[in-house]
């Protein structure tokens, strides 16, 4: 058993992609649609063959609900490890990403926040000790 | 049963686009099918013979208004059910119902020897190629089982990869006169 891949719910998937690809930089991985479904992924460039991101349409009440509330208490939807965060966290600024919290020093790490347009908050880290 | 290594479509044909908002489009297609439109019909609502060709899955008939069924699309790497209702079924001649946030309209002309099946679907612009694409090869394989030689359906990554439904989308792509600014599903795989 592996684990291959893992998903966020986002609001609308073309402005999903804009974010995930021409923002955070990952690459667009599978893109495919049958009637109403479409399956797309991205993964990371440094991790090509790496587990993949499905930017899942939520289309349901239920999950809506969910990510709705966690937003409200600024739990992040997902967490991408980096090297860089600084770095990161200046090049995704100057695409026009929205902050909400700035590289911030925690035990054993650094972690920033930001809005992904699409209804999450996501938090990159840079595992100082581990 | 035939697969799909004895298998190659023909070229692109019989498709129409029409633009009706500025993010909404409609796919048209026309097969002529060399049978009754009844034995059409039959394949459009019956659920055992939806599963021999169409790309989803239907838990019971489309064949009457009214009806509330469930679409399981198949070949999918996870599980997608869409709730659709059955707004018109005038057989064998027209059919409407929707497919999750799609409209789908089927109509069946006595033509010739056999029917002038059209359908109508609204598809995001992206996708109308690979729509086009999928449809058409969805047609070959209807065609088939109506004439007694079933070649089962065409879904799954295998399909995906299929060379034949990749040329199909690119031909598409070139008569609708739009690039397919998604790129062919799985091409940067190993």
């Amino acid at each position: 058993m592996k684990i291959k891949l893992t998903s966020v719910f986002v609001d609308d998937q073309e402005k999903a992609l804009r974010f995930y690809r021409d923002v955070l930089g990952f690459a667009k991985k599978a893109d495919f649609s049958q009637g109403p479904y479409r399956w797309l992924t991205v993964a990371s460039p440094e991790e090509p063959e790496g587990t993949e991101l499905q930017l899942a349409l939520n289309n349901n009440p239920a999950a809506k609900t969910y990510q709705e509330a966690i937003f409200q208490q600024n739990q992040p939807a997902a967490n991408f490890i980096t090297d860089n965060i600084k770095c990161d966290y200046e090049r995704i600024k100057s695409l026009g990403a929205v902050f909400t919290m700035p590289p911030t020093d925690v035990t054993g790490a650094t972690i920033t926040m930001l809005n992904d347009t699409c209804g999450n908050l996501i938090q990159l880290t840079r595992l100082t000790r581990w | 049963m035939t697969d799909l290594h004895q298998y190659t479509p023909g070229h692109a044909f019989g498709a129409q686009i029409r633009k009706d908002g500025e993010e909404k489009w409609t796919l048209i297609l026309v097969r002529q099918l060399r049978h009754s439109p009844e034995k059409v019909w039959q394949a459009l609502t019956d659920p055992a013979q939806l599963r021999e060709w169409a790309p989803f899955d239907a838990d019971g008939s489309l064949g009457a208004a009214g009806n509330k069924v469930k679409l399981t699309t198949v070949g999918a790497p996870a599980l997608h059910v869409t709730e659709t209702k059955v707004t018109r079924a005038d057989a064998p001649e027209v059919l409407e119902y929707n497919w999750g946030d799609h409209s789908m309209r089927w109509e069946l002309e006595a033509s010739g020897d056999g029917t002038r099946l059209t359908l109508w679907t609204n598809i995001g612009r992206s996708f109308i190629a690979m729509g086009a694409a999928g449809w058409h090869i969805a047609f070959d394989v209807l065609d088939r089982l109506l004439s007694g030689n079933p070649m089962g359906r065409f879904v799954g990554p295998e399909a995906r990869k299929f060379g034949g439904f990749q040329r199909l989308i690119g031909e598409y792509a070139k008569q609708f006169a739009i690039e397919t600014t998604n790129q062919p599903p799985d091409a940067d795989r190993k």
